[in-house]
């Protein structure tokens, strides 16, 4: 289990101390480190750097975007330049490196086998649902009908 | 059990070059990046944790399946991957220290070699990793903060400046600067190294690594207690080797940087070291680097 204890203390070692190490060094984010994750924490930001800090994530998330976009409609442009875009998966002789095309085509076989078993799955249990639906129904209005009777 | 090797590092500090080598040696074995300390159970891998932090992602796991697959299974296939995954179910509940410990006994008595450059986020990640294995030893990686920072800036839009609030920011204007990264994340690693006994760490720079390889990785080697003899440094200078140094099975196809997966062989070179006022390829402005991380590279050796 990780130790989530507040990092204010950190316990140096005798022998570091001895050689002068620093217990706790600033760090240059302008987000302050959160004591539990360890992590610089933006929700502790100033209004003003918090506002700022949004505005390039948000930029950063447009461009990212807008370059999946256009590698999208790159890459159907023409076969040539979809193979372009997978080529890392193949080495310098154009060779699928550690992984042979069998593979690719057997894992689509066996995700396709999966989703019809799950559709299958699905589909059966709809069916019970329906069915335990009716009895249910049934059995609650027989219920009601007794208690009409002993009243 | 045979303790481990953990390389600390920011991104793009050659650690997937490092690592593999250091795991080609006769008496290791390099693992990918099984970024399990990045979450506290097993299952958090798979259903993310809450907030900011959250690490979700197939891609996280990859590492890992390819792992259990090799290392249980003999080969990374797709049904060994499919393998892995029931692995990780049975366990799910684990925490992860747990997790990586079987792994480590599983390959006893090799020593496992792991880096995942998101330990380094946060010092509580790496003191886990501590608790796991107090008899780890750990090397510092270091680059040079202006190509590390172009490198990052080139991947994913400079995402990981991002994740580690890199932003500079004043009164009307707010930017992303590596630099910012570079120097946290290396905060991170010497204040967890602080509480590390100073024989199970040691501090290299990855440029002097790149340019005189067989120097370096021996005395990697000596100090980790391995073999330095020519046959292990020969090893070493071959990454391509590893069995996880290529993708993986269409299901695990990751594990590691895939500039890495794609180019695994190693080519010596010297990487130029630029001067720490030089300027900084990813500033319009011609602003340079904070004397904060002037200071910083100052200690790591860089003039």
């Amino acid at each position: 289990m990780p130790d989530n204890k507040p990092a204010s203390t950190p316990q140096v070692h005798p022998s570091n101390i001895a050689a002068n190490a620093k217990s706790s060094r600033e760090r240059l984010s302008p987000a302050p480190l959160d004591p539990m994750t360890g992590r610089s924490d933006p929700s502790q930001m100033k209004p003003h750097q918090a506002a700022l800090r949004q505005a390039i994530v948000d930029s950063f998330n447009a461009k990212k975007a807008r370059t999946f976009l256009q590698k999208q409609v790159h890459h159907i442009s023409t076969n040539r330049e979809l193979a372009d875009g997978i080529k890392f998966l193949f080495d310098e002789h154009g060779r699928p490196p550690n992984m042979p095309i069998e593979d690719i085509v057997e894992e689509r076989r066996m995700v396709e086998y999966h989703l019809m078993w799950v559709e299958g799955v699905l589909n059966e249990l709809r069916h019970r649902l329906i069915k335990i639906k009716e009895v249910e129904d049934y059995a609650f209005e027989m219920l009601a009908r007794a208690a009409e009777k002993n009243k | 059990m045979t303790a481990p090797l953990f390389l600390l590092a920011p991104p793009r500090s050659y650690t997937s070059l490092v690592n593999a080598m250091l795991g080609q040696h006769p008496q290791a074995f390099g693992l990918p990046e099984l970024c399990l300390f990045n979450v506290e159970r097993l299952v958090d891998l798979w259903v993310g944790v809450e907030g900011e932090n959250a690490e979700r992602g197939a891609m996280a796991r990859h590492g890992l399946m390819r792992a259990v697959a090799e290392i249980y299974g003999g080969e990374q296939t797709t049904t060994t991957v499919n393998m892995a995954r029931a692995w990780a179910s049975a366990r799910e509940d684990w925490d992860t220290g747990r997790v990586f410990q079987e792994i480590v006994a599983a390959i006893d008595p090799l020593v496992a070699v792991e880096k995942s450059p998101s330990y380094a986020v946060a010092v509580p990640r790496m003191r886990v990793l501590l608790k796991a294995f107090p008899d780890a030893r750990f090397i510092h990686l270091i680059r040079h903060p202006i190509p590390q920072g172009k490198s990052v800036m080139a991947i994913n839009e400079g995402a990981f400046t991002m994740k580690m609030n890199a932003f500079e920011i004043d009164e009307d204007y707010a930017l992303l600067e590596p630099q910012i990264a570079w120097h946290d994340v290396n905060m991170n690693i010497l204040d967890f190294l602080d509480e590390v006994p100073p024989e199970q760490q040691i501090r290299m720079r990855g440029e002097d690594i790149m340019a005189d390889p067989r120097t370096h990785l021996g005395a990697i080697a000596r100090w980790a207690g391995l073999r330095d003899d020519d046959a292990a440094i020969e090893e070493m200078m071959h990454p391509e080797r590893s069995p996880f140094a290529c993708f993986g099975p269409v299901t695990a196809l990751f594990g590691n940087d895939p500039n890495f997966l794609s180019g695994p062989t190693f080519r010596p070179h010297k990487p130029k070291i630029p001067a720490l006022d030089a300027e900084l390829p990813w500033r319009k402005d011609g602003k340079r680097l904070y004397p904060q991380v002037v200071e910083l590279a100052r200690e790591f050796g860089y003039a």
